[in-house]
């Protein structure tokens, strides 16, 4: 049985399945299990990131029938890119939460460990299928799956925020299904590729309300400006290694949804100009509502739907440039905001308020923690030695490129602004006097090694951007070359029945 | 008697058509304004299941063709291809039902959990966090 | 106030999509010529019956053709039924202090669910049995398995599902759905693949691994449907 992308899927499927059984054998196995199926994807994207840097795309179809007819899962650059992105840090997450909480029960204990592998997978599900209704259902095992993990906590206000997310999303895959249905009614095809290729023949005023539903569901997951009404709540109400799944995987398959819609589906020149708009609305209100947060991990969510926004904008630009320094964009927001979000819900641990003010002086008590908070911190914002540094950079050079004055200026204000807020957060934990008395938490060996291999990445990006580079600028060449896209999909004649 | 129905179809075309759409954008229209106006958090999650029924009811509709036979190829319908309706949008509609439930019995237990927390299900007096 | 403004948006959007469908004519043919594949309906309408065996096109294409769909579907299902679990979890000694929620259930009630509870268990095996052959398969049988369940925990105290069985069930189901189709990838084809003997159509034992799998899917949903019932219903505090 070679590696192809199926095993993304029903590797951790077998898991999720057998779990039940095996917590009878063994208390330990179902905290074991997801570790092993999460590694394992690692060693998937590595031996289909070197196959496809080689032949440029990898389809595999589904029960034998080629394209249009079954559904086929298709890895491209960007794609491949984005998958071991997420599988990578899908490992470091289970690694962190390993043992994270006390969690007493083996009932609670074994939902948990299936619910988080399951979210991770239903991203990956999102990524890779090429039938825009299995995208769907996969966006819906996303979907239960958070809502799920959001209200894990009793202690909490889980359930309103897990309620509020539920409504929200249970309106977003009402309207993703009724574009489905109507996209249907004009091509009489679900594959993106046939999609794509018969777009020209519907009409404008269809093409458009199908879009506008496409943006409104998809844009939910995104943290598009004003679906995101759910972001914050979830954020600071999930358990810790569930936030940082959030920012580093869910809201990447989103965007990905909405970039894959836009950029193969549709062919209207408008939406590019929408993504800047809408990315910059979002990029706006997101960076000034997360200045006058006073908890942490709404401020950390906040400033992760700002930057999702920065990189729709940079995506809208849609030159070559652009998209690659998107795609860079969105590698460093991976790393960096689970770094912070891993860092941050470690010294908000015993915190009842969650609030920032209760930071005071902790680095002397917790000094790693700290440090690697900080250079989250100095990353974000795009200091320069810093991995963050370079894809602001990027973005910028690509706007002027274009000369978007406009869009200069506002970025760059935006990062003052997220510079205020950031070193104000780093500046309690080192220089303001030590005035709480809540213990701190010593975390395990896993969740620093974890923190680490984060952190290190940051510097290694940082200091030898051209790791990446090369491969990016590959992965945004072939995003934008739709016509190879259909053609590999459709004409694969390896898989005809 | 197909005949008749033909007749029929063509005659009052324009009026079932209208019945269709009409009743399923109509049954979405409803199930918005319980989720946006409703207070009680049972009635919303009812909102959310009309508006999936009025959508479901439109997938069944497109599929739809004039004289069409069920896509079952039974005994004596061997060779009516040609004329069965469209079986895709019955195909999606199955997974779209089923995904519609789950996520009505997650809305639920929500709802259960937070009425045992709060000890009430209207919506305005469940406000920890900012809606 | 609220509700002018709101009936003002829903008139906009029903004005909007009501334009959007009057140009998709109801009823109009969209599948074009049927042997011509111009669209994927075309080529179901043609081609399933030699090609899967398979009498009833839908169960084809859902079991078949989109056959990761219903992976995914099975999938939600289950994840619904672990996270209701999980957001409705009770600690030991909570367990210990409710008690299924308990409308009073005539006599009419209670004679009445008896002797109707296993005509629809035998109804609803019969529907997903016969999946391939007509109208219903596994999603619709297991939920009419689940509602003959449903009458049963609402009329009778003393009816109890076996919670351990249902685990094992549900487990073995769904292994056995995702072990069919990695069998494909075994067997050098491709995940889900229909790799055994067709059989002749309109038969009971035709069309390979569909009938198989629909009736796995089946099992699953029953148990699952009949689990969500069971964690919703217990919900009543002892006093």
């Amino acid at each position: 049985m070679v590696i192809s992308p199926i095993h993304y899927i029903f590797v951790p499927l077998v898991a999720a399945f057998a779990i039940p059984l095996l917590s009878k054998l063994n208390k330990e196995l179902p905290r074991i299990i997801p570790g092993i199926v999460l590694f394992y994807n690692i060693i998937i994207s590595f031996v289909l990131m070197q196959e496809v840097n080689e032949v440029g795309y990898i389809s595999e179809v589904i029960a034998g029938w080629r394209a249009p007819i079954g559904i086929n899962l298709i890895i491209t650059p960007f794609s491949g890119f984005l998958v071991s992105l997420i599988s990578v840090l899908g490992f470091l997450i289970w690694l962190y939460g390993f043992r994270f909480k006390k969690v007493i029960d083996d009932g609670e204990l074994r939902s948990y460990n299936i619910l988080q592998m399951m979210m991770i997978t239903g991203a990956i599900g999102i990524i890779i299928t090429g039938d825009i209704f299995n995208l769907f259902v996969f966006l819906e095992i996303v979907a239960i799956t958070a809502v799920s993990l959001t209200s894990f906590y009793r202690g909490r206000d889980g359930a309103e925020a897990g309620f509020k997310y539920l409504l929200i999303g249970g309106f977003a895959s009402a309207m993703i299904l009724l574009a489905i249905l109507i996209l249907y009614t004009q091509v009489g095809t679900l594959n993106m590729a046939e999609i794509a290729e018969r777009m020209h023949t519907v009409p404008t005023g269809i093409k458009s309300t199908i879009l506008i539903l496409f943006i409104v569901g998809f844009g939910i997951e995104a943290e598009l400006f004003p679906l995101n009404g759910w972001a914050p709540d979830a954020y600071s109400q999930a358990p810790g290694p569930t936030s940082t799944a959030f920012a580093g995987i869910v809201v990447k398959a989103g965007v990905y949804g909405l970039i894959r819609i836009i950029f193969t589906l549709f062919d209207i020149e408008g939406a590019y100009d929408f993504l800047i708009i809408a990315g910059l609305i979002t990029m706006i209100i997101a960076e000034a509502a997360a200045l006058k947060q006073t908890n942490l991990k709404r401020m950390l969510a906040y400033s992760s739907i700002g930057q999702m926004g920065l990189a729709l904008i940079a995506f809208g630009i849609g030159t070559k440039e652009a998209v690659f320094a998107a795609m860079f964009l969105l590698l460093n927001h991976a790393i960096i905001k689970s770094l912070l979000f891993m860092t941050g819900s470690i010294l908000m641990y015993n915190s009842k308020e969650k609030t920032i003010s209760s930071l005071h002086g902790i680095a002397k008590r917790l000094p790693f923690i700290s440090i690697l908070f900080a250079i989250g911190a100095f990353a974000i914002v795009g200091l320069p030695p810093f991995s963050g540094f370079w894809s602001k950079l990027y973005i910028l050079s690509a706007a002027a490129d274009k000369e978007m004055i406009f869009l200069i200026v506002t970025i760059l204000a935006v990062s003052v602004i997220e510079i205020i807020y950031y070193f104000r957060v780093v500046s309690k934990l080192y220089f303001a006097e030590g005035t709480t008395n809540v213990e701190v938490y010593k975390p395990k060996i896993n969740a620093k090694i974890s923190m680490l291999i984060l952190g290190i990445a940051i510097f290694v990006i940082g200091f030898y951007p051209d790791l990446v580079t090369g491969y990016l600028h590959n992965a945004a060449d072939i995003l934008l070359d739709k016509a190879s896209y259909i053609q590999y999909v459709l004409n694969t004649d390896s898989t005809i029945q | 008697m197909q005949e008749q129905f033909n007749e029929i179809f063509i005659k009052y075309h324009e009026i079932i058509t209208i019945g269709v759409y009409g009743t399923a954008i109509a049954l979405m229209l409803i199930g918005l304004y319980a989720i946006l106006m409703k207070k009680n958090l049972v009635k919303i999650v009812i909102g959310l299941t009309i508006l999936d029924a009025g959508i479901h009811l439109l997938f069944v509709g497109i599929g739809y063709i004039q004289n069409g036979t069920a896509p079952i190829f039974s005994p004596g319908y061997e060779n009516s291809a040609d004329r069965m309706v469209d079986p895709v949008p019955q195909a999606l509609v199955l997974t779209a039902i089923i995904i519609g439930f789950a996520v009505t019995a997650v809305a639920l237990s929500l709802v259960i959990r937070l009425y045992k927390h709060h000890n009430t299900a209207k919506i305005d007096q469940i406000k920890h966090l900012k809606w | 106030m609220k509700q002018v403004f709101i009936i003002i948006l829903l008139i906009i959007i029903g004005y909007f999509l009501a334009n959007t469908f009057v140009e998709i004519p109801f009823g109009g043919n969209r599948i074009g010529n049927v042997e011509s594949n111009e669209t994927v309906a075309g080529y179901y309408l043609s081609n399933t019956a030699k090609k899967t065996g398979v009498a009833n096109v839908i169960t084809a294409i859902v079991v078949n053709y989109r056959g990761l769909d219903t992976l995914g579907e099975v999938t939600v299902l289950f994840l619904a039924t672990t996270g209701l679990a999980s957001i409705l979890y009770r600690r030991k000694e909570e367990e210990e202090d409710t008690e299924r929620l308990n409308l009073p259930s005539s006599r009419i009630m209670r004679s009445g669910v008896r002797v109707l509870f296993p005509a629809i268990v035998l109804l609803g095996i019969y529907v997903f049995i016969h999946g391939h052959l007509t109208p219903g398969g596994g999603f619709q049988g297991g939920t009419i398995v689940a509602t003959g369940f449903l009458l049963m925990l609402i009329s009778y105290k003393g009816f109890n599902t076996d919670h351990n069985r249902m685990v094992w069930i549900e487990s073995l189901a769904g292994l056995s759905f995702v072990g069919i189709g990695i069998w494909g990838l075994l067997s050098g084809n491709t995940f889900l693949e229909n790799t055994t003997n067709i059989g002749v159509v309109n038969s009971l034992i035709s069309g390979g691994l569909i009938p198989i799998i629909y009736i796995v899917v089946g099992f699953k949903v029953a148990v699952e449907l009949t689990g969500i019932l069971d964690i919703l219903l217990k919900i009543k505090p002892k006093k």
